[in-house]
């Protein structure tokens, strides 16, 4: 169970909450919206906007309903604390209240988001949305007192002690006055104020200390008057808390002397009427400052009434004085022996069912006290060597203190420099024999074994024979045999390679081929007539080569407009008529033209040329709709004036702008 | 005396070291602060040995050994194996033991009269036990943990049991021993003792996290200190053991 709250989300004012909200909806949503854009994009863009602005609303107001502690869900006693400082119901008003905004947010949301589906126009649209965030922001601003209210709560919180209502606690009360702060800072290690006042301790504080190997918590309370529950204050009502909830001991104390300034009788009586609290509790009176006053000094009267209520409460006096610390600590002890007595016999009563078996948890913690001790037999004697007993106990803070391996270490450059020497501890007969060197052993054999004692000596000889022959020339090669044809194909060879070079670098001269791709030769027509040449330049007959290609190649564009006009090939000697040639010069241009206009590529005539075009425009309507601003579009930057572009001023005049 | 120490950021110094009455073996660290804390209270008493066990470093869990003897696994080097020679005194007899379960820390858990080992090792491996550590030898488990050396520490005043042991078996085992035993824990609640833990008759060292409640446990069971007996654990000290533990 949480018993602080120490990580609950700062809570802004209502201000910054509404410049939060809505600057992340600006941040985070698309600003860019347009007139000419389509109705359902411009609609769609605000109730996004305004659907957005309550999601961070709502998200933020149910963070801060979170982060704050349930009233239901905690411990009675931090219940009771809370209600105390906080006063449950403004506490619970105030998280009402932001859970309704929320709710009514939602609602405004859902109502402008309706209204925007009918939004006709962009303007339109805006309204509806900035009337939308405008409610939105209404309802944040009237939770301006809630929120400050709220992160009161939640800094009052912070500071608060951690108690832990079920561990083993001290719980110290009394007058105002009686010195119950300084027998806490006594006990413990709390700073608690000590002054000679009332009413200097205002809230709980808490103490820690050991006991038995146990940690323990001391609570100081503040001072209580007796009066009755109703017209207690805050501070004396976080006492009565602390003492009504919390499983603990509880020290009352009092002081005899009166010097707190409240009667023996004044101070029992207010034993006597919170009394009522103590129920199923451990109680001791504390009589404090017996430096000054013991309870043996009484005068007769006060001293029956003081036993008398010790008998009828059932409870135990201790005294102590913090100013001379006497009885202090048999104090501490005889409480905290008394509370550990108390809360075993709890354990082991709720531990233990109604026939008395042992369940649960309990069995396992009694199987670890349990000491198993051997049926008969001699116990084993112990081996402790002589030199444990007279062994000095190390203090690592004696100057005298023997030297250990960590003291060598950092002498020798600490941790990771300084390497141990393994063989320093060795037992040996003789100390001279530590750093001998240790034959090494590899799968149970000396590996020295296997070593052949010369075999320095027949390295040496061996490189000086290698030295030997390498200076007699025995190694060098010899090259020398040459016959007729092989020069003859070193000669023919060395021509081709030069030829080849020739023809590369021609080729890498030639600045026809510009930035065109670069057709392999093998799919490039070659004219006849080059081939041609170069057949007779390497002495081919090239007769029947150009005999077969002329037949096999096809009469181009020309020629064939020639075999049309086969009818009056006749004619072809004498010059043609005007009006032929102006027929052929026109269905040449025809042609032509169709075999360059990439328009009518692919298509067969007008109708369907149109309905490809149609189709075209269709397939881009979707693009042309969704487009986006791009870098190649034209585009005007704002106009500046002058001044917003000019540089800073040098040291001439103003009228140079 | 019981010690609080750490190897290298680890609690389980049962892993890192193996302590008997007559020699202690720490595994080689980066710093010799851990081998320091055996030195401050073992120094000139009895030899303490830095070693590696098959090259590695967690030598409390492969070795097993008690004032007589000490076993490694059949991984262990030969120059491992001359080192600790060396380096223990000779009336120490090492044997390296050919066993499928080369754990031995794990599967062995010896004082100098009985062993309790786990009850499938090796009958060879049983009879050399019983040589070299000159014990009487059982197959046992530790609240049906057949991994004894792992859930016990024992010395020959007294011995810690896993946490869970029942009642009836804590008794069988002490009777069967002849020490007294606890049921307990070390490191804030480990239930592997044998591992987070090394004891012998006189001193004990265990993880940094354990508690305050544990280390007066194994400080009265293990009769470290002036006037301690296992007799506090459940006179004395109850009220505080049933605080920390329920």
């Amino acid at each position: 169970m949480k018993t602080t709250w120490k990580d609950i989300a700062p809570v802004p004012t209502s201000q910054e909450f509404l410049d939060i909200v809505l600057s992340r909806t600006q941040r985070r949503l698309p600003t860019q919206i347009r007139a000419g854009f389509k109705i359902s994009r411009i609609r769609a863009f605000y109730i996004r906007k305004v659907k957005y602005t309550s999601e961070t609303f709502a998200e933020k107001l149910s963070a801060i309903l979170d982060g704050f502690p349930r009233l239901n869900d905690i411990h009675p006693f931090h219940k009771d604390l809370l209600n105390t400082l906080y006063d449950a119901d403004h506490f619970r008003i105030a998280l009402g209240q932001l859970n309704t905004a929320k709710g009514l947010i939602e609602t405004v949301a859902r109502d402008y988001i309706r209204l925007l589906k009918y939004g006709q126009s962009l303007f339109q649209c805006k309204q509806l949305k900035r009337a939308g965030l405008g409610r939105m922001a209404t309802i944040c601003k009237r939770l301006k007192d809630p929120l400050v209210y709220l992160e009161q709560v939640r800094q009052h919180l912070g500071r608060l002690p951690g108690i832990d209502p079920n561990t083993r606690t001290l719980l110290i009360c009394g007058y105002p006055n009686v010195g119950k702060s300084s027998f806490l800072k006594n006990i413990s290690r709390a700073d608690v104020d000590v002054q000679p006042y009332a009413f200097t301790t205002k809230s709980l504080f808490v103490g820690h200390f050991d006991y038995k190997m146990l940690r323990f918590q001391a609570i100081d309370t503040p001072g209580i008057l007796d009066h009755p529950l109703e017209e207690m204050n805050t501070i004396e009502m976080q006492s009565i808390t602390a003492i009504a909830h919390l499983r603990s001991a509880i020290m009352y104390f009092m002081d005899l002397s009166e010097q707190c300034g409240y009667s023996v009788s004044a101070q029992m009586a207010l034993f006597e009427s919170i009394k009522p609290l103590f129920a199923n509790k451990l109680v001791f009176i504390v009589i404090n400052k017996i430096d000054v006053m013991r309870p043996e000094d009484l005068d007769a009267e006060t001293q029956e009434k003081l036993q008398k209520l010790l008998k009828s409460a059932n409870v135990e006096l201790l005294q102590l004085s913090c100013t001379t610390t006497e009885g202090l600590m048999n104090v501490r002890n005889a409480v905290c022996d008394r509370l550990l007595a108390e809360r075993n016999a709890q354990k082991l009563t709720a531990g233990t069912n109604a026939s008395g078996e042992v369940t649960g948890r309990l069995g396992d913690v009694l199987r670890r006290i349990h000491v198993a001790q051997p049926l008969g037999g001699t116990p084993w004697e112990p081996a402790i060597p002589e030199g444990v007993k007279n062994k000095m106990k190390y203090d690592k803070d004696d100057p005298e203190r023997p030297k250990l391996m960590r003291d060598i270490e950092e002498e020798n450059g600490g941790a990771g420099v300084f390497n141990v020497n393994l063989r320093d501890k060795y037992l040996l007969e003789n100390d001279e024999w530590k750093n001998d060197k240790i034959p090494e052993t590899l799968d149970g054999k000396n590996v020295y074994d296997f070593i052949d004692p010369d075999i320095e000596a027949k390295l040496a000889a061996l490189e000086e024979e290698e030295a030997r022959l390498d200076e007699e020339g025995y190694y060098d090669e010899d090259e020398d045999i040459e016959d007729a044809e092989e020069a003859d194909i070193s000669y023919k060879a060395e021509l081709i390679r030069e030829k080849r070079q020739l023809i590369r670098n021609e080729n890498k001269m030639r600045k026809s081929l510009k930035n065109r791709a670069v057709i392999p030769r093998s799919k490039k027509a070659v004219d006849l007539e080059k081939m041609e040449s170069a057949l007779e330049k390497a002495g081919y007959d090239t007769s029947a080569i150009s005999a077969r290609a002329r037949s096999q190649s096809r009469p181009r564009g020309r020629s064939r407009a020639g075999t049309e006009d086969a009818s009056n090939a006749d004619a072809m000697e004498v010059d043609e008529t005007p009006k032929q040639r102006l027929s052929r010069s026109l269905s040449v241009a025809a042609r032509r033209a169709q075999s360059t206009n990439r328009r009518d590529d692919g298509v067969t005539d007008e109708t369907a040329r149109s309905k490809a075009e149609r189709l075209q425009k269709l397939g881009q309507k979707k693009m042309n709709r969704m487009a986006r601003q791009g870098e190649a579009d034209r585009h005007q930057t704002a106009a500046k004036s002058k001044w917003l572009l000019a540089g800073k001023r040098g040291m001439g005049s103003t009228r140079s702008r | 005396m019981a010690v609080r120490a750490a190897f290298e950021n680890s609690n389980e110094v049962g892993v890192f070291s193996t302590l008997t009455n007559s020699y202690a073996l720490v595994a080689v660290g980066a710093s010799e602060n851990f081998y320091s804390v055996f030195e401050a209270e073992l120094q000139d008493v009895i030899p303490i040995t830095h070693c590696t066990i098959a090259g590695t470093r967690i030598v409390g869990r492969l070795t097993a050994g008690n004032k007589k003897g000490l076993l490694v696994p059949t991984s262990t080097t030969d120059q491992e194996l001359q080192h600790l020679r060396n380096s223990i005194p000779d009336t120490v007899k090492i044997q390296r033991i050919e066993e499928r379960l080369s754990a031995l820390g794990n599967v062995i858990c010896a004082n100098d009269h009985v062993a309790l080992v786990h009850p499938d090792l090796e009958r060879e491996s049983e009879e050399i036990i019983a040589d070299v550590l000159g014990v009487e030898v059982f197959r046992q488990t530790i609240a049906d943990n057949v991994l004894t050396g792992s859930y016990m520490a024992l010395s020959n005043q007294g011995g810690i049991v896993h946490p869970k042991t029942s009642i009836q078996d804590q008794d069988e085992l002490s009777s069967l021993l002849q020490v007294p035993l606890v049921a307990g824990s070390v490191n804030r609640g480990s239930p592997v003792v044998g591992a987070g833990m090394v004891v012998n008759d006189w001193m004990a060292v265990t993880g940094l996290d354990t508690t305050a409640t544990e280390l007066s446990v194994v400080e009265s069971v293990f009769k470290l200190g002036e006037g301690m007996g296992p007799g506090a654990i459940n006179t004395t000290n109850k009220e505080t053991m049933v605080e920390s533990f329920y």
